[in-house]
């Protein structure tokens, strides 16, 4: 294979990366890392230094759009990087104590289960025919004129002296959609969680971030993946410069894969607020059932 | 910050100003790569024919020896020489530090609302990035 068929190869699977990667806040690396050392036999170190940049690329392509539409919560993003940042560089000083196969196999068990949970926590109640999220508004809409003139007692705190509460446009549904944010604190465990697998592993934990947002915090699903988006490129920047230090992101391999998802990132974003609520909800699943596979994998083997 | 209007008008609350303050520095970013990616391959095409076309996959088992610019010194080097892999290489510096530069906007984009509380979370979470920068560069 010549650099020229190579190169064509990588952009169409980045260009997949970055779509599945910006719609579903992931950062494409579950595509991206299988392909580049089980397909193409290149080194592990190469691939992870590649997947990187293609984190970068569906971060900053993705939410490039969504965060000024306010798809993307830039308040609840700044407020969780905190989390997700620290406990990158935790996962970074800890690698090496933590015997990684027990790790992959742990996380690969937590993933299943949080797929489950996502699937059962907020499809299965509600009205099949309106759609989890949309059910969600009309309850809050109900609820909202009592809230307002504060007789009903705020149940987190931290949220409202944040003001991380807020609303988005729905393309799908045609409406306005407003959400309260909940469980700021375990949020913010999760998160810190999150960041030192992925410091550890040295994989993007968007898996992890979406479900916290999504189940702990209640927060709508189309923002859960695009905050999630925004999220990933934070922790992807601070290791990514070691991999460039280290000669592990190599201009010929990370060029056709970056140009490849910034395009691909970008008609993700725009699929983002398109998609209704339930049919991303099913699809980040069966991601996550993947990425989930794919690390027990690793455990075992 | 009142807890009944954040509730009752359900307005976002960040001010729009910060979200599209942040946006455009990010698509500055993605723009800025784009271009530097493009043409970085459009000059090792024209210029470096060779190496461009070499078998990529075994070169890619030299890792270690790096034959590509991976410090400052040798990417501003094979700027100067006109290296399309060294603009390659520059379109995915810019790439990686597009994220940083949106958080950089948003720190001061609240401060100037105002809003110290948020300016103070996105400068600290700015000191994390930047001192694992610094850890990184230091023990690689």
């Amino acid at each position: 294979m010549d650099l020229i068929e190579l190169s064509l190869l990588l952009f169409a699977v980045s260009l997949l990366a970055g779509v599945l990667g910006s719609l579903l806040g992931l950062g494409g690396g579950f595509v991206i890392v299988p392909v580049l050392s089980l397909a193409l036999h290149l080194d592990i170190r190469l691939a992870i230094g590649t997947s990187i940049v293609a984190v970068a690329a569906t971060s900053s392509a993705g939410a490039a759009r969504n965060v000024g539409e306010s798809i993307t919560n830039l308040r609840v993003a700044t407020f969780l990087a905190m989390a997700t940042t620290i406990g990158a560089v935790t996962g970074a000083l800890l690698s090496g104590v933590v015997d990684p196969r027990v790790l992959f196999t742990l996380f690969g068990l937590v993933l299943a289960f949080s797929g489950l949970q996502m699937l059962r926590s907020r499809g299965a109640a509600q009205n099949p025919s309106v759609g989890p999220d949309l059910a969600h508004v009309s309850a809050m809409r109900a609820k909202e004129p009592v809230l307002g003139d504060g007789s009903a007692k705020r149940k987190d705190r931290i949220a409202g002296r944040l003001a991380l509460d807020s609303a988005y446009y729905d393309e799908a549904e045609e409406a306005q959609v407003p959400y309260v944010v909940a469980n700021t604190g375990l949020g913010l465990g999760l998160m810190y969680l999150a960041g030192t697998v992925s410091g550890l592993l040295g994989i993007g934990s968007g898996v992890l971030k979406v479900p916290a947002m999504d189940i702990a915090m209640h927060i709508p699903m189309k923002v859960s993946t695009a905050t999630s988006n925004l999220l990933i490129g934070l922790t992807a920047a601070a290791s990514a410069v070691v991999y460039f230090a280290r000669g592990d992101i190599d201009p010929l391999i990370a060029g056709p894969v970056a140009i490849g998802v910034l395009l691909g990132a970008t008609q993700g974003s725009k699929l983002l607020r398109a998609i209704r609520a339930d049919r991303l909800r099913v699809l980040f699943v069966v991601a996550l059932m993947i990425v989930a596979v794919q690390m027990l994998w690793k455990g075992i083997s | 910050m009142g807890e009944s209007l954040a509730y009752g008008a359900l307005v976002p609350p960040s001010p729009h100003g910060v979200r599209a303050a942040v946006g455009r520095v990010l698509r500055l970013g993605v723009l800025a790569s784009t271009g530097l990616l493009v043409s970085g391959y459009a000059l090792g095409l024209v210029s470096d024919p060779g190496a461009f076309t070499s078998k990529a996959v075994e070169r890619a088992h030299l890792l270690g020896k790096a034959p590509f610019p991976h410090s400052l010194s040798a990417l501003w080097s094979g700027i100067g020489r006109g290296s399309g892999e060294a603009v390659i290489v520059a379109g995915v510096l810019v790439l990686i530090l597009t994220p940083v530069a949106g958080l950089v906007t948003s720190a001061v984009a609240f401060v100037r609302r105002r809003d110290f509380l948020f300016g103070a979370i996105a400068t600290g979470v700015l000191s994390v990035i930047l001192g694992s920068f610094v850890i990184g560069w230091l023990t690689s």
